[in-house]
């Protein structure tokens, strides 16, 4: 009896680690078949690939890229091109969508943890993408791609470090934000274009009179109320010439600076005053040309694609039934401009790298460009020399309106746009009463300074 | 049986060894870090002694009301999912038609995704288009419609109300298994004494129910203490200024803005929170049980 327990326990024992055997033999075998292995072996053909035969559409097999940006960068038809990419070459495009307030947290948490997508945007700004998103450590290099040449100058500064190009601008960046207005109200009221904050409040009580919201905005986004502050840069810079090379130097403060004072003051000014209607808190972004078309909101701030988007929603709207001027804060009237915008970059630790430069290389070539310029309402020139542009006489009658012209803090001002934000809570404390114009300042004042030590700035140390 | 036969400790080894490894060996680093500049700008790491926590305890740091926020949530849900809990619980252990369609229901939203639920709700609390503002804009209750996630009045006890919501079905489950286990003969011996409903509850099912009691209390503790996705999904920390923020929601977004040595700071004192909290629950509930 006991020697037949033996014999059993012995046939289970030799029975158990030969199946353990086997799953672990099995395990490379099965793994061969995997996307995950088949993975550098395709990436490996297409670069073969690339050198043999440039630009001829090889087939790759099993490739999957992850394109991760915020919500509004990857355009409709950027996707659209991306199923043509994928007929063309094998490669799958995933597209990693990410609501725009959670956006800047999670791309950093996953680069700081090592584990980036393929491809990633990000807004350029020459600063940003050296002190925040490390590109020297966290992107590849992309200056000797073969549409390098091509993109326009002042872009490409914004996307580069110590000369070499690490971007792809993925936007329109010759648009400005200012406010869109709705011709037909403005001209059934008579009111004429604000070139004061007098003027542009004056403008809105007579909107409100008529039960008409004078401003659309979205503060749940979480980004598009902060625009009102940093693009009123050109006005605090007129008033104080030089501000932006100081507080880049670490010799002047946002807090002391009295222009910027007033346009928090009038941010919150408006909102007091019922300027912004009911929802400002709650409305959203995307829901802009839907309310625009009806009639019910008479100004948003937006860039000079509103008209095309609300066209599309109801085409009873026409496209130029939109008009723009600046946004006459601190009774400004230089136009906002600003050479960065979102951008393509490809994740230094990709396994995908060959893949993730076709890619771009696609979306760079003549008929992509021409494709998103025919496709984007909000796309009027793209910065690249190889793209079309069709801007409508609004659109030039409106830039030719401000001859002189201003960059925006995020861009000229060091330390700014990260904290993008933390400015956009700031600021929605400040709408709520929880926070005073001057306290919105100390605090990003404060984050400047804790983010140019921890980049151990020399203006700062 | 042998009864006194004793196991020897080399039996506990493996799992005191796995244990060690996965959760004391990295809570003591990141208690380590903390004493650090950790940050992702920097490879280099310089001991800064208690620089983290001064600016985590520091007045003008909002870090104390992130912890406050922290621990309120816990307080509140906790108190109101068992207290919800039992009532349903009490109600859907009596002889009413449906009993299971109605448990069901009250279960189901624990079984959805948090962070899907945030987002039907940010999208049903909307104050201009939510069902809930038009519900009572409809039926001529207009002065209860509130905005309900954009002013600091009211946000915290939307995202709290909802987690209640969701997490109620939990906790009523886990306390109807309580009440179910009771034996039916104390009852009967209460109501032949000439208790009332009332009576037999707090004389009976609650006295009885007290471990149970106790367990939920715990799970509710630690989950409130470890409160994420919800808080993502609805406020995500605001309006304005960390109305909403809770512990794991701002060492989310100090990590991903690359400060890692206040995030992992922060957490060290919600730890410190967690070890004090969980010390005393033991010491109340293990003060019953009998030592076989």
């Amino acid at each position: 009896m006991k020697k037949s327990f033996r014999v059993l326990s012995a046939f289970l024992t030799v029975g158990m680690l030969a199946s353990f055997t086997a799953c672990s033999g099995g395990n490379p075998m099965a793994s061969s078949n995997s996307p995950a292995s088949a993975t550098p072996a395709a990436s490996s053909q297409a670069s073969a690939g690339d050198s043999s035969a440039a630009g001829s559409a090889a087939k790759q097999e099993n490739v999957t890229i992850t394109f991760m940006a915020s919500q509004d960068w990857v355009q409709d038809a950027e996707i659209k091109l991306g199923a043509e990419f994928e007929k063309q070459t094998g490669i799958k495009v995933d597209y990693q969508i990410i609501p725009s307030n959670q956006y800047t947290s999670l791309l950093m948490t996953k680069l700081n943890a090592g584990e980036g997508p393929d491809i990633f945007g990000n807004q350029s700004g020459r600063f940003d993408i050296q002190t925040q998103l490390n590109v020297e450590k966290n992107a590849v290099d992309l200056s000797s791609e073969s549409w390098v040449g091509n993109v326009d100058k002042d872009a490409a500064a914004e996307l580069s470090v110590n000369g070499k190009l690490y971007g792809q601008p993925m936007g329109d960046v010759s648009a400005v934000w200012a406010i869109a207005y709705n011709k037909n109200i403005f001209k059934s009221l008579g009111i004429e274009i604000p070139k004061t904050y007098s003027d542009f409040k004056a403008a809105c009580a007579k909107i409100k009179a008529k039960g008409i919201t004078p401003i659309y905005e979205c503060v749940s986004d979480g980004w598009h109320h902060t625009l009102w502050f940093p693009e009123m840069g050109p006005a605090a810079e007129t008033a104080t010439p030089g501000l932006a090379d100081n507080l880049n130097n670490n010799k002047a403060k946002m807090a002391d600076n009295q222009t910027m004072q007033t346009v928090l003051s009038q941010i919150k000014e408006m909102a007091t005053l019922g300027y912004w209607g009911d929802n400002y808190m709650s409305n959203k972004y995307a829901d802009t040309p839907k309310n625009f078309a009806t009639g019910k909101y008479a100004m948003t701030v937006a860039n000079q694609g509103l008209g095309a988007d609300i066209n599309k929603v109801d085409p009873k709207f026409k496209v130029d039934d939109v008009g723009y001027f600046v946004i006459p804060l601190a009774d400004n009237q230089t136009l906002n401009v600003n050479p960065c915008g979102p951008s393509r970059f490809i994740y230094k630790n990709s396994k995908n790298v060959d893949a993730a430069k076709k890619y771009l290389e696609f979306m760079a070539s003549d008929s992509s460009l021409k494709y998103l310029t025919e496709n984007v309402s909000k796309f009027n020139k793209l910065p690249y020399s190889n793209a079309p542009s069709k801007y409508s006489d609004t659109i030039k009658e409106f830039y030719a309106r401000y001859p002189k012209t201003g960059t925006v803090y995020q861009t000229a001002v060091k330390y700014l746009n990260p904290q993008w934000t933390e400015m956009g809570s700031d600021i929605s404390a400040l709408l709520l009463g929880e926070e005073k114009p001057n306290e919105v300042l100390k605090n990003i004042d404060k984050r400047r300074a804790e983010q140019a030590k921890t980049a151990k700035d020399p203006a700062w140390n | 049986m042998n009864k006194n036969k004793t196991y020897p400790f080399y039996f506990t080894i493996g799992a005191l060894l796995l244990y060690t490894v996965l959760f004391v060996l990295p809570g003591i680093m990141g208690i380590g870090y903390s004493f650090t500049d950790w940050s992702a700008y920097s490879d280099k790491l310089n001991f800064v002694g208690f620089e983290n926590f001064k600016t985590v305890f520091s007045a003008d740091e909002n870090y104390i009301k992130i912890l406050t926020n922290t621990l309120l949530f816990t307080v509140v849900t906790t108190i109101l999912k068992n207290a919800l809990g039992l009532l349903m619980a009490v109600l859907l252990t009596k002889h009413i038609k449906f009993l299971n369609f109605h448990r069901g229901i009250i279960f189901m939203p624990n079984v959805l995704s948090t962070l899907i639920v945030g987002m039907i709700f940010t999208s049903i609390l909307d104050p201009a288009t939510g069902l809930l503002n038009t519900f009572f804009n409809s039926t001529g209750l207009g002065f209860f419609a509130k905005p309900w996630l954009t002013t600091s009045q009211f946000a915290f006890g939307s995202v709290m109300a909802v987690d209640i919501w969701k997490g109620l079905g939990y906790i009523m489950t886990i306390l109807i298994a309580g009440i179910l286990s009771i034996s039916p003969t104390y009852y009967e011996a209460a109501s032949i004494d000439g208790a009332n409903g009332v009576q037999a509850f707090f004389k009976i099912t609650l006295p009885l129910l007290l471990p149970t009691l106790a367990t939920t209390t715990v799970l509710n503790v630690i989950y409130g203490l470890k409160i994420f996705d919800m808080v993502y999904a609805m406020t995500n920390g605001g309006p304005g200024k960390a109305t909403t923020e809770v512990l794991y929601t701002a060492v989310f977004k100090m990590f991903s803005n690359g400060q890692y040595a206040v995030g992992t700071a922060l957490s060290s004192v919600m730890f410190l929170f967690m070890v004090v909290i969980g010390f005393f629950m033991i010491r109340v509930m293990t003060k019953n049980e009998v030592v076989e």
